[in-house]
């Protein structure tokens, strides 16, 4: 039966038979366990092993001290090297001091129970601000400002002197964890001169390279394969200390050794995203013109300068937002502070540029006395100006801004809605409500430099065709939305096409899924491949046939003469000359994705309980590949950004350790209690930038959704200064606000 | 200990340490890999199981508690002719999976719920739904695979009667 399954995927995972890392099955596998810190911040006095090394089950133990020429972590600076064991100073909570390999889970857990550490605590620092002011250095004679940037050009005094209105306002965007279901895993196995990493990854070639180059050998004598991965949301796409410790010893050893991560280590290891302190000022004339912003962010990035570090630039180049402000200033500090890195998540700086923007256009609107969906007309970048120019340096691609906000105000019903409001207001009896807008434009594909992937297809002696490319499924359905591509091109049966990705030894080259790239980049890449696939054909064809190419055409799969009727299909084509196969390094420029996403929200205030009563999220991505592919991401990606605006967060005590003991019961991801009805609607702008014309999806409601549930609160309680209103809005932060 | 697992029919004789908890018992010992551990302190329920027809966590169930009890996993969940469980079906065809690693424990859920009262109604589906946890779909998709699933299972066992 065809249609049995509708994604390829599916009958493995829905089936048992799907194979993640944890349940690859391999003889002598070693298991690692972590010993890890308590405190956030200390001198490492003592790690003692040898205990560990006597239990049952127990094949090893190892401090940073028994593994000399350990590699630290990569593109650190040397100055402030993160060593993948902490060798003399913990800096954040849960950086492993010590490593237990045993026979299994049980055994190394035993172990690492019967290390013995000694910690001489160090006051923490925890908040980006409290870290600058260098009062406690993470590391000794260096300050903890890691780095500084800015993004547009100061803006005059006068311009904010001689404004209608001036809006400033703080925010906070709070750290996060990206929490997939299955936390991280790697498994090594080296065989002979080979090593074979298994790895729910996202950048396999990056991981390749990066493990080759600490492990000092030829990168083809790695090997890294992605198998099925829970999840990923931007948290599985660098190398981690621990991994470097597993490769390590599994080439030391001999041996096999995997590291499974548990959820209590992933909330305390595991990277987490946002974690940006803000302050801004919003300039406007009386009509409601924007005339400059400015945002100013302070970014808490964690315990050692690595990639991550650069990446709040990311919120700078987008501070411009979806309007025509024609001055625009973003500073940047990432400042080193005692918890595990920030690193991208879900949205990765787009939403940390659209909250504190779309947050003051609200309060902006409520003092100019403007309705907030007129105020955002006045100021979105109408349709003809594209390409667009920042004053932040980005050149927007494509969109229609206001066709988006007022489908969403459709959509919503916004009037009626405004109507339901007045009629509240006018009833002590009743629970106000509040309607919150959120306009957005986020960046798809990448920065300079990682704007190119390695995309191939090939037609085999069989009629089967084999797509390859270098990104790396989380989820993303790329097994069967890349071969229907790749067959549509073709003019083939989808049947016939297979996709190959997530292997190393499959792929000349790579470089993987992440920043909503891989329909952008990939998508189009392949969509080229199958072209030059058929322009390759033809020309065979037109030797075989003694026409010029000229007089050859293609059509559902085969070459035929333009004259006549004689079709030779891929198969047979392939037969009489040889193996036909394209190789492409492809590579397109970013693109910006755009929409509106609209909330309505109930409030009691007494209660401090916010009930969401609905969601509107439009979104425009250009071409949708699969276009119930991208609901379901933008399904899930609004109640992400649901769980920021409510619920998720990472609240630290006084010693800088995160108050998450109790795990998943701590760490509050949204359930279906929580889902509130979701509209989703889209507007279709293709980016010229490809012929294929997609933008990238799936990360637009951790972008849009947030601001807009939380400027319904905003509007529901009738604040002026929403400052107090800072995410998540739990219960308490709600009362207080409405107090 | 000495036990004998009893899952999807087939009989696993293990030699456990009394602390092995069930789902790695099932998943180290029995192979049986479709079972998956998302937060080993029972609250995401991507490892739910059933045992002796009831959905349990299998993160916080020994495995010596269940000697000789029958144990069904997602891996026994299609018929004998290895035609797909109702739910199966739905869940591809609602697109109730994404990544697919939470699946197996919404599907344990959702049969031993349905081997319970097919007729499962709106509120009894959402109840189960809110029952584990998701990062991908964002649950309404999973919602609707159950009910839908729960409606086939109606119509295809009337349909068996009727034919009967």
């Amino acid at each position: 039966m065809v249609d049995r399954w509708l994604r390829r995927e599916d009958e493995r995972l829905l089936t048992g038979a799907g194979r993640f890392v944890a349940d690859l099955r391999v003889d002598g596998r070693l298991d690692a366990v972590f010993v890890r810190s308590e405190v956030a911040h200390g001198v490492l006095r003592e790690v003692d092993c040898s205990a560990a090394r006597e239990t049952p089950g127990v094949a090893g133990a190892w401090s940073a001290a028994d593994l000399p020429g350990l590699p630290p972590m990569p593109g650190g600076e040397p100055a402030r090297e993160w060593p993948a064991l902490v060798e003399d100073r913990v800096r954040y909570p849960g950086e492993a001091l010590a490593v237990v390999l045993g026979d299994d889970r049980y055994h190394a857990e035993d172990g690492a129970a019967r290390v013995r550490t000694r910690i001489d605590p160090l006051p923490a620092v925890v908040t980006a601000r409290d870290a600058a002011a260098d009062s406690v250095a993470l590391f000794d004679g260096l300050s903890n400002v890691a780095l500084r940037g800015e993004a547009g050009s100061p803006i005059a005094g006068e311009v904010w002197e001689r404004a209608a209105v001036v809006v400033e306002s703080r925010y906070r965007q709070q750290l996060l964890m990206p929490s997939p279901m299955e936390c991280r895993t790697i498994l090594c196995v080296p065989e002979g001169d080979r090593l074979t990493v298994w790895s729910g990854h996202q950048a396999p070639h990056r991981l390749r390279s990066e493990l080759a180059a600490l492990l000092d050998r030829p990168e083809e004598s790695v090997r890294v394969v992605v198998p099925d991965t829970g999840g990923a949301f931007g948290s599985k796409s660098a190398v981690f200390p621990e991994f470097i410790v597993v490769a390590w010893l599994a080439v030391r050893l001999g041996r096999p050794v995997r590291w499974v991560e548990d959820r209590r280590e992933s909330l305390l290891v595991a990277t987490r995203g946002r974690g940006q302190d803000q302050h801004v000022r919003l300039a406007a004339d009386a009509d409601g013109r924007l005339l400059a912003y400015e945002l100013t962010v302070e970014a808490d990035v964690g315990a050692y300068p690595h990639l991550g570090v650069a990446f709040p630039m990311q919120t700078a180049w987008m501070a411009t937002g979806p309007y025509t402000t024609p001055l625009v200033h973003a500073t940047v500090r990432s400042v080193l502070t005692n918890t595990m890195i920030t690193y991208p998540y879900r949205g990765a700086g787009r939403p940390e540029a659209t909250s504190p923007l779309e947050r003051t256009m609200d309060v902006l609107a409520r003092r100019l006395d403007l309705d907030p969906a007129e105020l955002r007309r006045r100021n979105l970048i109408p349709p003809e100006l594209f390409p667009y120019r920042t004053p932040t340096g980005r050149t927007y691609d494509s969109g229609d801004h206001p066709a988006a906000l007022d489908l969403a105000l459709r959509t919503l019903g916004y009037d009626g809605w405004r109507a339901e409001q007045a009629r509240r207001r006018a009833d002590p009896a009743a629970l106000p409500v509040g309607i919150g807008l959120s306009c957005y434009v986020e960046r798809s594909g990448g920065e300079r430099g990682s704007l190119h992937d390695y995309v191939g297809v090939e037609a085999g002696e069989d009629g089967t065709v084999v797509a390859r490319c270098g990104a790396a499924s989380s989820g993303q359905s790329h097994s069967t939305v890349f071969p229907a591509l790749v067959a549509e091109t073709l003019g083939v049966e989808p049947a016939r096409v297979r996709l190959i990705e997530g292997d190393t030894d499959e792929l000349p080259g790579g470089v993987g899924s992440f920043g909503s790239r891989s329909a952008q980049i990939d998508g189009a890449g392949l969509q080229h491949a199958a072209g030059l696939l058929i322009e390759e054909a033809r020309e065979r064809a037109a030797r075989m046939w003694d026409l010029p190419v000229e007089e050859t055409a293609w059509s559902e799969g085969a070459v035929h003469p333009v004259r006549g009727t004689a079709a030779m299909g891929l198969s047979e084509l392939v037969k009489r000359t040889g193996p036909l196969r394209i190789d492409e390094r492809y590579e397109a420029d970013m693109a910006f994705p755009f929409g509106t996403h609209a909330a309505v929200v109930e409030v009691d205030p007494d209660l401090g309980t916010v009930r969401v009563l609905r969601l509107v999220a439009v979104d425009d991505c250009g071409r949708a590949l699969d276009p119930a592919v991208v609901r379901g991401q933008a399904f899930g990606s609004i109640v992400q950004g649901l769980g920021q605006a409510l619920y998720e967060g990472v609240p630290f005590g006084d010693d800088g350790v995160p108050l998450l003991a109790n795990g998943l019961l701590d760490y509050l991801l949204p359930t279906y209690a929580e889902i509130p009805p979701i509209d989703l609607r889209e507007t279709r702008t293709p980016t010229p930038r490809t012929p294929l014309g997609a933008k990238g999806a799936g990360e637009s409601g951790c972008i849009g959704t947030p601001p807009a549930i939380v400027n319904a609160v905003a509007d529901a309680l009738r604040l002026d200064h929403p400052e107090r209103l800072q995410m998540p809005l739990t219960p308490d932060v709600v009362w207080r606000a409405a107090a | 200990m000495k036990i004998t697992l009893t899952v999807n029919d087939a009989a696993y004789p293990l030699d456990v340490e009394p602390r092995r908890v069930l789902a790695d018992a099932l998943r180290d010992d029995c192979g049986l890999t479709g079972t998956h551990l998302g937060c080993e302190q029972g609250v995401c329920g991507a490892c739910t199981v059933l045992v002796d027809g009831e959905a349990v966590r299998s993160c916080l169930m020994l495995a010596v508690q269940c000697d000789g009890v029958p144990i069904r996993t997602v891996e026994g969940l299609a018929g004998p002719g290895g035609e797909p469980h109702p739910l199966q079906r739905a869940f591809s065809a609602e697109r109730g999976l994404q990544c697919g690693f939470c699946t197996p424990g919404f599907l344990m859920l959702a049969a031993g719920a349905l081997d319970h009262d097919p007729r499962l109604g709106d509120e009894e589906v959402a109840d189960l739904v809110r029952s584990n946890l998701c990062r991908c779909t964002g649950y309404e998709p999973i919602r609707r695979a159950i009910t839908r699933a729960a409606r086939d299972h109606q119509n295809g066992q009337e349909g068996r009667h009727r034919s009967v």
